[in-house]
């Protein structure tokens, strides 16, 4: 059982491609580091925003079809199975360096 | 110090007293630590920029030690809460955090309380221990401009979709260089340890440096505290954001 939710995200990218664990984690792991973010601080709205906007590329570029489909049916599982793992503060640097410059 | 770093460092004074009091007021809507921590820093060092300028402003000769004694502390107060914004929005979760905050704290005890020990309050090369202070106090600085740096680069990645928005990404820029600035500021306090019983050349060189950096800590301050709606509209206009597969 994924015990946080990169290990639920890399699980579900598995199971919607060709792809043996270690490429779906890796592959996984390359869209994040494109996207900026933490493995162990992710939440579900980033997820999503890297699920719709850099995975389809990378998942294009290692021969999966339809990508955008795919992104978006292991993005609908990820979200009905988020309930049962780990899931990271909302709370960080850009909440507070947000809220630094409102008056 | 030369006229024009004194108007320089009274102007910093002023501006971060201004952010200090607005971001605890920040603190007293939110009941967020952060706000509450920067405010505190700034707010002490408004009143020690003040507070160290008005021998200079008010063209007093002598000066209690006493008074040199509360200036010297209220700044050396305000870096305790300045380590600890640093630690907690940056590294909560490291443990070497707490380390660098431990190490910059102690040194600015001991380098404090061993510069200001025997009636007046020697900067200078010859008294070890301000070295020991100066780590103290500089060290805060290099390590917020540093962060502030590399959260700079991921928000930017973060931005191009959508999860920051650009202007948050651009105002860990300007902190970075405000502890940048701030460096550079406490690089010129070796200047004048240097100097200080010589014929004050470089401290004179060193002070066109000092009101620069302060003119420039506030301008990226504004920014980042007071961002005026023209320059928001500009970086956000600026910014780079990925269309969804779907969108196009």
């Amino acid at each position: 059982m994924a015990a946080d939710l990169f290990d639920l995200a890399a699980e579900k990218l598995e199971g919607k491609t060709d792809m043996d664990r270690l490429a779906a984690r890796g592959t996984l792991r390359i869209a994040l580091k494109e996207a900026g973010l933490d493995t162990r601080k992710l939440t579900i709205p980033q997820l999503r925003a890297v699920f719709e906007k850099l995975m389809p590329k990378e998942l294009e570029a290692r021969g999966v079809s339809d990508a955008a489909a795919t992104c978006q049916a292991a993005m609908n599982e990820i979200t009905s199975s988020a309930d049962s793992v780990g899931i990271a503060s909302s709370t960080s640097a850009d909440d507070v360096f947000k809220r630094l410059g409102e008056s | 110090m030369e006229e024009n770093a004194y108007i320089a460092s009274i102007a910093a004074g002023i501006f971060f007293l201004v952010a200090g009091v607005r971001l605890l007021r920040l603190h007293r809507r939110t009941g967020e630590r952060p706000e509450l921590l920067l405010g505190l820093y700034f707010a002490f060092s408004g009143l020690y920029y003040l507070g160290y300028n008005i021998p200079n402003l008010f063209q007093i000769d002598t000066w209690p030690y006493q008074l040199d004694l509360l200036v010297e502390w209220t700044f050396v107060l305000g870096v305790f809460p300045y380590l600890f914004f640093i630690r907690s929005v940056f590294r909560p979760d490291d443990a070497w955090g707490g380390w660098i905050v431990g190490a910059c704290s102690v040194f600015l005890l001991a380098g404090t309380v061993l510069t200001t020990d025997g009636g007046s309050v020697d900067y200078s090369f010859g008294n070890p221990w301000f070295i020991v202070q100066w780590l103290g106090y500089t060290a805060p600085s290099f390590w917020l401009g540093w962060e502030a740096l590399l959260y700079r680069q991921n928000a930017t990645k973060r931005a191009r979709i959508g999860l920051c928005p650009p202007i948050v990404a651009n105002r860990y820029l300007l902190i970075a260089l405000f502890g940048g600035f701030q460096v550079l500021a406490c690089l010129g306090d070796l200047s004048f340890a240097n100097d200080i019983n010589g014929d004050q050349a470089i401290s004179l060189f060193t002070d066109a440096i000092l009101g620069g950096t302060e003119i420039a800590s506030v301008a990226v301050l504004w920014l980042a505290f007071f961002p005026p709606l023209f320059y928001t509209n500009w970086i956000t206009r600026r910014a780079v954001i990925l269309p969804t597969p779907m969108d196009g």
